[in-house]
């Protein structure tokens, strides 16, 4: 290697991981502090220090800490937990634009709620969001199944299993709902994801599945960068394959059951999530993985916020805005490929 | 040669379902040396090297590192012990050539044994003994030919085994960036020792490079040993099914094989007649 080699070789720089983990911190922090602020009606910052730390009670009060603190929760909860859960499908399935919609996960939860509410007249939201859980699990499940069964978990049959799922499970939908047309507007808000008019006790029971999930994918850091080669190679360094497969599915089926449960499948995060943590902190999973949460934190939180001023004074349902987004993102990365 | 060999390999069979790929294979590779693979496509040269590396499971015989079955042997355990760079690796184009080089030091680290000072220095050694320090920054995805596979042997080499596999590393590179690759494995064979097992295609390279040449057919060891010993032309047509003459590389002073066609009766452009203009 001649010296000159080493002066005009560019080299990728980027800052340091810890700070970048840093300022999405701050900017989280921010955001939620803006989606409690913005909305139909905005309040200012001692509008918000009162409803927390001096209740009086007033119209104000209520509705930030009543109406809008659980969203400013579930937001970044969810997320954070479709962007781990997408980095973690993405490395799993060694194919960049897959995701937990991809292998059939958010499918098989919307599948299981219109099924819970109009087979088993299940009402509630709880009761619905229970039924969105299970369906991603038992998804996951028959997904992971399927593919062992067909002879190895590789990535390609991870996610041609997934993708037929998917299609099955939305298929089932639209009959289900074409033929109930009562319930097709309640199930339709839902169906397409929202953080908007969801109790408190959804985050208290949603954060520890997801502090589980993340702490399991986590744990697995080191295993899934060597899962980022081939599997001759990740063999051969001595990652023991089956194993770290079936744990990682295991943390993508809690993060994406614990979020569809709590806002519903909201779209295309887990594809967009990793695409930007990556770009941000590189593809060591230590850096990788928190910064995907962090990402689809702000990403959830902002994208709920445009959500609310969009087609203003309604609402609009948030995984309509993260579906644009998600579909345009997609867009450019297949054009990307293509080149 | 007289040390005890490192890998014994003993009445190894092996198959992928009811395919049989290797027959019963017996070979010892010794230590500290460099053993070539050769044979024609398809001969089990490279399942031979996934199953020295415990890629593959044998369906009955052993192979033993050191005098210990490697089916015994913990996964991590083997990897400290056996690096292997698969024919066509791949990982990501956006990673990094040290996010790359990195992966080596994986059964070097466990879950209460983070990165250490020890994995940096092999990190460094690794990006140093092959060239591509320089590089480490650069996405896998931006280099060339030459530059990605000699980040790939740093990969292996960080991991800091004793012996290295290599399946057709020259695969796909130039002449120069060939000679390159396996003059930096002579020398990690001769400057530090390691046991090194190629799968090559070129016979030539192969002569040239290897202690010990191996000649697979039909899942089968037809015959091993020195090259000098190794590139007859009746060996070479009974393996390779080609007629050849074989001269001394008047350089190195190595067998140098001339292939003159085909050795079968099989429509073959034969001996060059004068190609006089």
């Amino acid at each position: 290697m001649s010296l000159a080699a080493t002066f005009d070789v560019p080299q990728l720089t980027r800052p340091a991981p810890g700070r970048v983990l840093a300022w999405l911190v701050a900017g989280v922090l921010l955001a939620m502090l803006g989606s409690l602020s913005l909305g139909y009606r905005i309040y200012g910052l001692g509008q918000v220090w009162t409803a927390f730390f001096a209740p009086d009670g007033s119209e104000a009060a209520t509705v930030i800490a009543g109406l809008r603190l659980p969203r400013a929760l579930i937001a970044p909860l969810t997320g954070a937990a479709l962007g781990v859960a997408g980095t973690v499908v993405q490395t799993l399935s060694r194919n960049r634009i897959a995701s937990p919609d991809t292998l059939g996960l958010n499918g098989g939860a919307a599948l299981a709620v219109v099924l819970a509410s109009t087979v088993f007249g299940v009402q509630s939201l709880t009761g619905l969001s229970l039924a969105a859980a299970l369906g991603a699990l038992i998804t996951s499940l028959v997904v992971f199944g399927v593919a062992a069964s067909a002879g190895g978990l590789s990535p390609l049959k991870i996610v041609l299993v997934g993708v037929t799922f998917a299609s099955l499970s939305h298929a089932v939908v639209e009959v289900v709902l074409t033929s109930n047309e009562a319930q097709l507007q309640q199930l339709l808000f839902w169906l397409s994801g929202a953080f908007v008019d969801r109790p408190m006790s959804h985050v208290t029971t949603g954060f520890p599945v997801i502090a589980l999930g993340a702490m399991v994918a986590f744990a697995l850091s080191r295993p899934l960068d060597a899962l980022q080669a081939d599997d001759a190679t990740a063999q051969s360094l001595g990652v023991p394959l089956p194993l770290v497969r079936g744990l990682a599915f295991l943390a993508v089926a809690l993060l994406t059951g614990a979020a569809v449960s709590m806002a519903g499948p909201v779209a295309f995060v887990g594809l967009v999530v990793p695409h930007a943590a990556r770009h941000l902190v590189g593809l060591r999973h230590v850096w990788q993985l928190p910064a995907s949460a962090l990402v689809g934190a702000l990403y959830a939180l902002l994208a709920d916020i445009v959500a609310r001023f969009v087609i203003f004074p309604v609402e609009a349902p948030v995984g309509a805005v993260t579906a644009v987004v998600g579909a345009f993102v997609l867009l450019v990365l297949l054009r990307r490929r293509a080149a | 040669m007289d040390e005890p060999s490192r890998i014994d390999i003993a009445d190894l069979t092996l198959a992928y379902g009811s395919d049989i790929v290797l027959d019963a294979l017996n070979l010892s590779i010794p230590r500290g040396r460099i053993t070539v693979l050769a044979g024609p496509n398809g001969c089990g040269k490279s399942t031979l090297l996934r199953a020295i590396r415990r890629l593959h499971a044998p369906k009955s015989g052993y192979i033993m590192l050191d005098g210990k079955d490697i089916a015994r042997l913990g996964s991590k355990d083997l990897a400290r012990q056996i690096g292997l760079l698969a024919q066509s690796p791949s990982a990501p184009a956006d990673m990094t050539v040290e996010e790359l080089v990195r992966l080596g030091r994986y059964p070097h680290q466990s879950m209460l044994q983070p990165w250490s000072a020890r994995d940096t220095a092999a990190l460094e050694r690794a990006m140093d003994g092959t060239g591509v320090t320089h590089l480490r920054g650069r996405r896998i995805g931006s280099l060339s030919g030459g530059q990605l596979q000699r980040a790939w042997i740093a990969m292996v080499l960080a991991q800091e085994t004793e012996v290295i596999c290599l399946d057709e590393p020259v695969n796909h590179l130039d002449m120069a960036h060939q000679l390159d690759c396996l003059d930096l494995v002579t020398r990690l064979n001769r400057e530090e020792g390691r046991t090194i097992v190629l799968v090559l295609h070129d016979l030539n390279l192969a002569a040239r490079y290897a202690d010990k040449l191996v000649f697979v057919h039909h899942g089968r060891v037809v015959a091993s040993g020195g090259p000098d010993k190794m590139m007859r032309p009746d060996l070479i047509a009974q393996v390779f099914d080609v007629r050849a003459e074989v001269i001394t590389d008047p350089v190195h002073g190595r067998p140098l094989c001339i292939p003159l066609g085909r050795a079968t009766g099989q429509a073959s452009n034969t001996a060059p007649t004068k190609l006089g203009v």
